[in-house]
């Protein structure tokens, strides 16, 4: 067990080292000095040197890198050339925003799934299912941004039930912040949904026919209970693995949301910081956010092999 | 239990025959759309009904859908239809040879990690599993970013993301036919591996891939859209599906066709995508192949 752990945390250290030294090479093969470039072309002579000197313009990539995951480490994340504003400083308004929205998603999508994935199993090729796998199946093939822009139309400009007026924390008020939080947490929860419900009504579908489920029905246990107790059971590692693989596409759909929202959250930072060639700061967040998901990734699989211990013997 | 038997035997057979059909029904609907997109985007230059979709007031500005102008027109009066139809032609450039190259460099990768196995496929899938960890669309933006917001570069960035999906599925699908009779048979004749591989087991991976690139059409259309709308793709003047949707979306008080009939579009041609793309693998019979 605890050998299992430590190849699989071993792998991990690799993975994210190799995965940040890819994007800081990557850096490196832009035409021209990414210091002048920091400073929007307007610098001076000793502006340019001290931003060499901060990043070790001068040593080879590998020392770069090297340094540049020291200083990451130890809480020095860089600046911004052209405002001067830290990246720390950036990350601590944005990051929070980002992860309610994300969790908000999630919560949503799982709590639609759950109830109908069990449903529409348990009814299979009845109306009802017909119409949510129907349903399902259309909204994978609707983009984020469009269906966004569908429900602030329907949801915001119409019948003006939500604010469009950006961010607002929770101390402003649980009303304020939801009616501003909602309609984003929808839009993304909205792309998750289809495949958690897709992939919960075929487990379903199987586990229905097994063994322990008609002895639970002969038990004479109600279906409810039969549904709750025994079927979801098994498909929680399915749900926890699909989890793992979406969690890093969601970022995805983060951004455009975000963009769509005006909540400057993290993938509105990398945004705007891409549109400002800041290329220091978006490495620096890419290499991160990088980071992030293989480690989630990796948790989520060892997470799994905790609650199921025939993975482990594999 | 004969009961249950005969039941399930003759109850589901009138079934099957009418879902058969709607089901064609819907793929001929699905895939004449297709058409339609495809053979308006490749000849727009030439068919006399779509204007040129940068001509200012080819009608009164902000204008609803009317017999002058099909889908309406934008705030500067440009005709809607025509830059349906041009946006479309953007996206689809980019997204058909970003999936060619994918299906070719992802299938060969698949295919080769799936039949050889050990050390070939332990790096090979690593690669792929990293790849995949990583939010594509973070990749995208990096690469369009520092190599520039141009056609070749887009192209460069959503075919680098199709690969290891698709080499994923390629793998699965070449494990699952190394192991058949025909290719150990073939193998106990003598034949050598590349008759093995490119005899034996990719003939029967192609199918697969075949349908898979219908749905990773669809995936990169999205991924191309989703760096158009938030301002990281091909610059202006270029007109795509995701521009004309971010410009939109100022406009939803007044002028709500704009986002409306262009999002209304992308999403039938996705849902066809989609469908064929699904259809063909439930008739092919292939498994493990979402994507």
């Amino acid at each position: 067990m605890l050998r299992f752990f430590g190849t699989r945390l071993a792998q991990l250290a690799l993975v994210v080292l190799a995965v940040t030294l890819l994007f800081y090479w990557m850096l490196n093969l832009l035409p021209g000095n990414p210091c002048v470039a920091a400073f929007g072309g307007a610098a001076t002579e000793e502006q340019i040197a001290e931003c060499e000197r901060d990043r070790n313009l001068d040593d080879p990539v590998i020392v770069q890198w090297a340094k540049w995951g020291g200083d990451v480490l130890t809480g020095d994340f860089g600046k911004s050339y052209l405002t001067g504003r830290s990246f720390g400083e950036a990350l601590n308004t944005a990051l929070p925003r980002t992860l309610l929205l994300l969790a908000y998603s999630q919560v949503l999508a799982l709590g639609a799934a759950i109830p109908l994935g069990l449903w529409t199993g348990y009814k299979q090729n009845s109306v009802g299912d017909k119409i949510a796998s129907g349903g399902a199946f259309a909204l994978l093939s609707v983009p984020v941004f469009v269906l966004g822009l569908v429900l602030i139309l329907v949801f915001a400009v119409r019948l003006d039930w939500f604010d469009l007026s950006g961010y607002q924390p929770i101390s402003e008020g649980l009303g304020a912040h939801f009616r501003v939080m909602f309609l984003p947490s929808v839009t993304l929860a909205a792309g998750l949904l289809p495949i958690y419900l897709r992939l919960l009504r075929t487990d379903v579908i199987g586990t229905l026919q097994e063994d322990f489920v008609g002895t639970a029905r002969a038990k004479g246990l109600p279906v409810r209970h039969v549904l709750i107790r025994h079927v979801l059971r098994p498909s929680s590692f399915t749900l926890l693995t699909i989890f793992g693989i979406q969690a890093a596409q969601a970022v995805n759909g983060a951004i455009v949301v975000e963009f769509l929202f005006d909540l400057d959250g993290v993938g509105s930072l990398l945004v705007s910081w891409v549109a400002a060639r800041e290329f220091l700061l978006v490495q620096t967040l890419v290499a991160l956010i990088a980071a992030v998901f293989v480690t989630v990734t990796t948790m989520v699989d060892l997470l799994y092999s905790v609650l199921d211990p025939r993975i482990r013997r594999k | 239990m004969t009961d249950v038997a005969t039941t399930a035997v003759t109850g589901s057979q009138p079934d099957v025959a009418p879902r058969q059909r709607r089901h064609n029904v819907a793929l001929w609907v699905s895939v004449g759309w297709l058409v339609l997109v495809i053979a308006s985007a490749v000849l727009a230059p030439w068919l006399g009904f779509i204007d040129d979709p940068h001509k200012p007031l080819s009608g009164p500005p902000e204008e609803g859908p009317s017999w002058s102008n099909w889908f309406g027109t934008d705030q500067l009066g440009r005709d809607m239809f025509a830059r349906s139809v041009w946006g479309g032609r953007l996206s689809l450039s980019i997204a058909g040879p970003a999936v060619g190259i994918g299906i070719v460099v992802g299938g060969l990768l698949g295919v080769v990690a799936g039949y050889f196995g050990r050390w070939v496929d332990l790096g090979v899938s690593s690669v792929v599993n990293v790849a995949l960890a990583l939010p594509a669309l973070v990749f995208a933006l990096f690469i369009v970013t520092m190599l520039g917001q141009s056609y070749i570069n887009v192209t460069i960035a959503v075919t680098i993301l199709t690969i290891p999906a698709i080499a994923r599925i390629a793998r699965a699908q070449a494990l699952r036919f190394a192991a058949r009779e025909f290719v150990t048979v073939a193998d106990m004749m003598g034949a050598r591996w590349p008759r093995l591989l490119f005899r034996e087991v990719m003939p029967n991976v192609v199918p697969a891939l075949a349908s898979i690139a219908f749905l990773a059409m669809g995936i990169v259309i999205i991924a191309e859209g989703s760096l158009s709308f938030i301002g990281v793709s091909v610059g202006s003047p270029s007109i795509t599906w995701g521009n004309i949707l971010s410009s939109g979306k100022g406009r939803l008080e007044d002028a709500p066709h704009i986002a409306l009939i262009t999002g209304g579009v992308m999403f039938c041609t996705l849902m066809a995508l989609n469908f064929v793309g699904d259809e063909m693998l439930r008739r092919l019979d292939v498994r493990e192949a979402r994507i």
